[in-house]
């Protein structure tokens, strides 16, 4: 019963949003406190009706309730907990069913937390996401509905795909999604700003916090994806260029820009056009990344099942919600006007060519990803656009953005002065070159491009800090002041300081691997020796050994440095029963920020086992990186500044501290 | 009748939850204008707290101020009040009421199975078997007790026939061999795990399914199974002689009414026919001729084989009765790695059974156990 429940709540659901779609729109245009305030009671109902659907799949996937077609087609009544439960969005009607989760969950907290918003553009914005729920809900009752239903019940599962079958999958997809569909509230404000006709900066300063969660949990993510990548495929690469990955990049480069339009729009509203597209483009992202990813263009790991019928599908609600936005936008776009004016050596100009550079990097991926679909489907011929694509054109965009980086927060808003800050960052720059210097001096004969890169980390890294040191008074004021100072800088200083820092600590990682990695693929028997990096592997031989629902061998290794073993490392190849599916399971030993990954190859005739061992030096760097990046994310939404316009409840506060002076 | 009660609450609950902000008359009214300029009052309060940490100095604050200013003045004069709940929220309130409930319910009705009772794999395992339990369930709650309980050699006994009955040849072949493993060998477990042998590699007895088969033999001589099959296994290895005196054995010891005897039958026709050939052309290797394949060069071993089976080839198409020359030519070509070949064996060879035949069905078996599918099938 709680799988018809699950499936009437959700029908229900799209009733609600509906209604919410609807009567919101109406209450802007003629001013109803009614149903403007309808809006956020809708979306909290609707919420909890898609919740109520969702667990109702979930409880499906713990119990093996097999006459749930779904289910059936991607669970197992052995397989371990964990991946009954994640196995719930690891499959095609599933991971919608969670899409349209995460967006409710977003229009709920927009009814929550919107309490300083005005009611008009409340409403507004809601309906938008209203619009974009309907639709997403019209896509799974009609095209992938994960409550089919079949009797009699099979008496076993089919099972996920056991690449699936891993902790990463209990959390990727939902970061992933927290981004991808955050941006969808930050469409929103877009649109209802359009509609509405005001478009302020009091209303960037609105949308700002929703740009950071959404960025936050993309940049954790994609960060997430990767390393999952990493060491489930037993590659040993961290990032391929593939169409799947650049789908969720795109978006992740298109909201970089946008939080730093945003920004600019705040502070001297100025930029709005350029806000209000990157708002509309970064969802547009999304979309487009959820088309690719879900229609089966693409095959991959995430193309659960195809069918052309969901692909026209989506592709519909592509067009409509970006044309759409696109129309609005050139209809209004005479109204926009233009606001402060700023020299082009000014914080506005480091940021808009931060814009510049990131739309043109986006726009780099994108043409990479789509040519090779346009071609087959125009020429028939199958071309694939790799890494080597990516490095030629996207490479070469971010060293002059990287360099810029640190420049921005120490410009000053309207009229810079590029020689003082330049000055104020004399010391970072001279750490990053004698970085270079060591580099060169210690890994011997190690490329200058290697070197000149890990200068750009540390320079990315003490710019920043660079950039506390200055807020604070450094120079200035003497060191208790200057504590007493950097304890009072907004919290927004910290985030930005932390991301561009994460972002040197990630550059670093990226370097240092491509430059400095080792790769070996060698035969081994029992007993066998292999040098990789500073490290001897001694090969312990293959035992078998039996998992909930597979077999493996699993193939253990002996590490050790000058003769002294301090670790073992183990991988495996695995057989998963239920769809006679192997996989390599890659042993990987962290030391220090490096790992050695061991990736298990075939047996050869005379007994020997194909082994691939990697040295990657600092690697843990790259996703450290990403971390910091959203740990600067979150403490920037906890920034007081990113909650006001609230009249009543700041009329207060004001109160209050009069009484106390 | 349980489900559309909590269907009703869900959707009463639902509308009214969106009735409450229709309902409310509105105690304070919304001015837009008033959070605009709670956030540049806020951007005021900044621009002073950053002169107060000097970094920005007196003129650049001033013209900050001057410019927040003016949006505040620009925010102040555009001054819109919404109103309260009017004529429009009673209307939006019928819609609710209506709209809601009759979709949902509709909409439901048109795609969802609302008497259909959820069905956990628990429950279902652990429900008390009756008249109507699927077979499947039975299989199920056995192999539930066994996986908890490996050691119940009766339980593999009861079980291995059942798979073996319902062409899960892989699972018998591991039931019997626990049946074998914990109550001991009997002519009965060895004949059958013969037969899940046999069945496994698409209709060959192999050398494992003949150890099972002489097993069961010796342990219980004449036993009418593993007599017949290590007759079929003779007539598979080529020796229709020894072949033809084992089936006429089991004829002679089994009554004429026997179940088997039509099978025994058909294979002694075939063996007669290939014993009458025999006089043209030998149908399999000899035990010189595997001795000289010995010694050759991979390449004349190739050609040799080849030359053997494209015999064999040509004397089917003279004598296309024969469905054990029909299986060894199929799964030659395959062993010689070319599919295509055995492909249209196995379509030449299905032309001469009828449906449903023993042939046809054995022939079917193999083309399964190869990956191949008949082209052409009437």
């Amino acid at each position: 019963m709680i799988v018809e429940l699950g499936h009437y709540a959700l029908v229900m659901a799209l009733a609600v949003a509906l209604i919410q779609s609807v009567l919101p729109v109406i209450g802007s245009i003629r001013q109803d406190a009614g149903l403007m305030a309808l809006a956020p009671a809708a979306a909290v109902t609707s919420f909890f009706l898609v919740l109520l659907a969702f667990i109702a799949l979930t409880v499906s996937y713990v119990t093996s309730d097999f006459s749930v077609q779904n289910v059936w087609e991607n669970s197992h009544s052995l397989k371990p907990m964990i991946y009954k439960i994640s196995g719930v969005w690891g499959n095609h009607e599933g991971s919608m069913l969670l899409w349209i989760l995460i967006l409710v969950f977003f229009s709920a907290l927009v009814a929550f937390f919107g309490g300083n918003l005005p009611a008009a553009l409340k409403a507004n914005a809601l309906a938008v996401q209203a619009w974009i729920t309907a639709a997403f809900l019209f896509f799974v009752l009609l095209t992938s509905n994960p409550f089919q239903r079949l009797n009699p019940a099979p008496i076993e599962g089919r099972d996920l795909n056991p690449i699936l079958q891993d902790v990463g999958l209990a959390i990727h997809p939902p970061l992933l999604y927290l981004g991808y569909v955050g941006f969808s509230i930050c469409f929103s404000f877009a649109i209802a700003a359009l509609i509405d006709g005001r478009i302020d900066a009091a209303w960037a300063r609105w949308v700002r916090p929703w740009t950071l969660a959404a960025w936050t949990a993309l940049t954790a993510g994609i960060a997430m994806g990767s390393y999952w990548a990493y060491y489930e495929l037993g590659w040993g690469g961290w990032w391929f260029w593939d169409p799947v990955e650049n789908a969720s990049f795109m978006p992740w480069l298109a909201g970089t820009a946008l939080l730093h339009s945003a920004l600019v729009m705040e502070k001297r509203e100025a930029l709005k056009i350029w806000t209000v597209l990157l708002a509309i483009i970064t969802f547009s992202l999304s979309l487009l990344g959820t088309f690719l990813v879900r229609s089966g263009v693409l095959t991959s790991v995430h193309a659960f099942a195809t069918d052309p019928t969901r692909g026209v599908f989506i592709l519909g609600i592509l067009v409509v919600f970006i044309g759409g936005a696109f129309s609005l936008f050139a209809l209004r776009a005479q109204s926009l006007k233009q606001g402060g004016l700023f020299a082009p050596i000014s914080r506005e100009g480091a940021l808009v060519l931060n814009n510049l550079f990131l739309t043109t990097a986006t726009l780099t991926v994108l043409v990479g990803t789509l040519y090779p679909l346009v071609l087959e489907a125009v020429t028939g011929s199958k071309i694939s656009v790799g890494p080597p694509f990516f490095n030629l054109t996207f490479g070469p965009l971010m060293v002059p953005l990287l360099l810029a980086v640190p420049f921005g927060p120490l410009l000053a808003w309207k009229r810079g002065d590029l020689l003082a800050v330049s000055q104020r960052l004399y010391a970072a720059a001279g750490v990053s070159l004698l970085t270079a210097l060591a580099v060169v001096y210690f890994a011997t004969g190690a490329p200058v491009l290697a070197a000149l890169g890990i200068a750009m980390g540390v320079w990315l890294i003490c710019g920043s800090l660079t950039d506390l040191a200055y807020r604070a008074g450094a120079g200035r004021v003497d060191l208790q002041v200057m504590w007493q100072r950097f304890k009072g800088l907004p919290r927004s200083a910290f985030g930005t300081a932390l991301a561009h820092l994460g972002l040197g600590v990630s550059v670093i990682g990226i370097v240092a691997v491509t430059a400095f990695s080792t790769e070996l693929v060698t035969t081994m028997k029992q007993g066998g020796q292999t040098v990789s990096g500073p490290y001897t592997l001694v090969f312990e031989g293959l035992r078998p050994n039996t998992g909930p629902n597979y077999t493996e061998l699993q193939g253990r290794f002996a590490v050790s440095r000058d003769g002294e073993q301090f670790a073992t490392v183990t991988s495996a190849k695995r057989i998963y029963t239920a769809r006679r599916m192997p996989t390599t399971e890659a042993g990987i030993l962290t030391i220090g920020p490096s790992q050695l990954y061991v990736s298990l190859g075939d047996e050869t005739p005379d007994g020997g086992t194909v082994v691939r061992v990697w040295w990657k030096p600092w690697v843990t760097f790259i996703w450290i990186g990403t971390i910091i990046m959203s740990v600067g994310g979150i403490v920037s939404l906890f920034d007081r500044r990113l909650r006001v316009g609230a009249p009543a409840a700041s009329r207060k506060r004001a109160a209050a501290a009069e009484q106390a002076i | 009748m349980m489900f559309w009660v909590l269907a009703a609450v869900l959707t009463v609950a639902a509308t009214i939850s969106l009735l409450v902000p229709l309902a409310r008359t509105v105690s304070r009214q919304d001015n837009a204008t008033e959070h605009d300029a709670e956030v540049y009052y806020d951007q005021l309060r900044e621009i002073d707290r950053d002169i107060e940490a000097g970094l920005i100095a007196g003129e650049e604050a001033e013209y900050a101020r001057a410019e927040v200013g003016r949006r505040l003045l620009k925010a102040t004069n555009a001054n819109a009040k919404s109103r309260p709940g009017s004529s429009l929220s009673s209307a939006a309130r019928y819609v609710v009421i209506v709209f809601l409930p009759v979709m949902a319910v509709i909409g439901y009705l048109a795609i969802g199975k609302p008497g259909m009772p959820a069905q956990p794999l628990a429950a279902r395992i652990q429900a008390p078997a009756n008249d109507e339990t699927d077979i499947r369930t039975l299989i199920a709650q056995a192999e539930s007790h066994l996986a908890s309980n490996p050691g119940d050699g009766w339980g593999w006994d009861v079980l291995a026939p059942i798979y073996l009955n319902l062409g899960r040849a892989g699972d018998a072949e591991t039931a019997y061999r626990n049946a074998i493993r914990l109550l001991g060998s009997s002519a009965s477990r060895q004949a059958g795990l013969g037969r899940a042998l046999f069945a496994e590699s698409g209709g060959i007895v192999t050398a494992e399914a003949q150890a099972a088969f002489q097993a069961a033999e010796d342990l219980e001589p004449g036993n009418p199974l593993s007599s017949f099959f290590l007759a079929l296994g003779l007539a598979q290895e080529g020796n229709y002689a020894g072949a033809k005196a084992a089936f006429e054995k089991l004829a002679a010891n089994s009554p004429p009414d026997a179940p088997w005897m039509p099978q025994v039958q058909a294979h002694l026709k075939g063996i007669n026919a290939n014993l009458a050939a025999a006089g043209e052309a030998a149908p399999g290797p000899d035990e010189e001729d595997v001795a000289a394949a010995m010694e050759m060069s991979p390449e004349d071993r190739m050609a040799m084989i080849g030359g053997m089976v494209d015999g064999l080839d040509a004397r089917l198409r003279d004598n296309p009765d024969d469905l054990d020359g029909w299986l060894r030519l199929v799964r030659s070509y395959m062993v010689l790695g070319e599919p295509e070949k055995a492909g249209d064996a196995l379509d030449r060879a299905l032309l001469n059974f009828e449906d449903g035949s023993a042939g046809r069905l054995a022939l079917t078996k193999a083309a399964e156990q190869f990956g191949l599918t008949p082209q052409r099938v009437e």
